[in-house]
């Protein structure tokens, strides 16, 4: 029982307050099941054709390619490489974890899927381009300009923070979950 | 009507990502398939391995972004990042942002709406930084696939990007 707590911690944080708003007024619980919903729906939209993607990327891109192209001795070409996925990506953040597997099972460093991840998240090209036209050139470049450089500096440093064996774990994991 | 416009605005962006993305699944598809059905099939077979070990891990934050968006709605939001808000509505627009989720297609659009009602510029940009790049919804997801100390690192160092763009605004926009 306490195992199973533990292990789902959010679907039971959930149902303890999807409780308390039935208590205190249901109309919370509609709207959140409502949205849970759409998220689910929105989610299952774009999953399907990333597994796709995934899954012909296993099967067809060598792993000597890959740690040739991203892996530790990548240098510059790794982290350009790294930036232009997430760049020239489309989808929610989530959608960019099983990718970042995929590229950490085929020998990806660890450095550069962080610089992918980072880039999917704050710095996805039609994300850009809607920013602008909602907050003005000036502003969103200003913020984007500055996340761009923190990320640079973030994942050159990244690997120091971590031993041989924590870096050599990533890979494991992401050998046990694709 | 204005959140009619919002989700509107948000379901025609969607589909086009998602065209753009089934495009490339279908034809790199094709193009395998031509070059090799069996790999094709193993590929395939791989990805759908991939997406059933995977989503169990994904589906119950699901519930829990429900729950978030139930209650920190737009209006919550704009009642906390107002143009008087100052230090105060800097934390706030920090914290909003780390916790809540939110597709690009609401929160910019927020964005713009709360600097024309006077909303301040450090207050927005801490807000729509945040939401972006620090999620402690998706931290849980993070944490399985990576490690916890690797979430709190790249979540850690967005919020941190978070801080200085404040800064820097606050200068510029002074």
């Amino acid at each position: 029982m306490i195992n199973f707590v533990m292990k789902n911690k959010f679907l039971v944080i959930s149902i303890i307050l999807l409780i308390i708003f039935t208590i205190i007024d249901i109309n919370y619980t509609y709207r959140s099941l409502e949205n849970t919903w759409n998220q689910i729906l929105s989610m299952l939209i774009i999953v399907p054709p990333i597994f796709i993607l995934i899954g012909l990327f296993d099967a067809w891109v060598p792993r000597e390619t890959v740690i040739n192209l991203m892996g530790k001795e990548s240098g510059l070409k790794g982290m350009a490489l790294a930036f232009f996925l997430g760049a020239f990506s489309a989808g929610p953040t989530i959608a960019a974890f099983p990718l970042a597997m995929i590229m950490l099972k085929k020998g990806a460093s660890y450095s550069n899927v962080l610089f992918f991840l980072m880039v999917w998240s704050s710095l996805k090209l039609p994300i850009v381009f809607f920013q602008i036209s909602q907050l003005g050139f000036q502003f969103a470049m200003l913020i984007n300009s500055i996340m761009f450089v923190v990320f640079i500096i973030a994942a050159l440093v990244a690997e120091k923070f971590y031993s041989e064996e924590e870096l050599q774990k990533f890979e494991e994991k992401a050998h046990k979950l694709t | 009507m204005l959140v009619y416009v919002q989700l509107n605005v948000e379901c025609d962006n969607m589909s086009i990502e998602a065209y753009i993305i089934y495009g490339l699944a279908i034809i790199l598809s094709l193009i395998s398939l031509y070059k090799d059905p069996k790999k094709t099939k193993q590929g395939l077979k791989k990805g759908f391995k991939a997406f059933v070990k995977l989503m169990p891990v994904l589906l119950p934050l699901f519930l829990f972004i429900g729950i978030l968006l139930a209650v920190v709605t737009p209006d919550f939001i704009s009642s906390l990042l107002g143009e008087e808000s100052g230090i105060v509505g800097i934390i706030f627009g920090l914290s909003i942002g780390s916790i809540t989720f939110m597709p690009p297609f609401v929160a910019f659009p927020l964005g713009r709406e709360l600097l024309d009602s006077g909303g301040a510029y450090p207050q927005v940009a801490a807000f729509l930084v945040t939401v972006m790049s620090v999620g402690i919804v998706y931290f849980a997801a993070e944490r399985k696939f990576f490690s916890t100390k690797s979430a709190v690192y790249r979540n850690l160092v967005s919020l941190i990007g978070a801080v200085i763009v404040v800064l820097v605004v606050m200068v510029v926009y002074a």
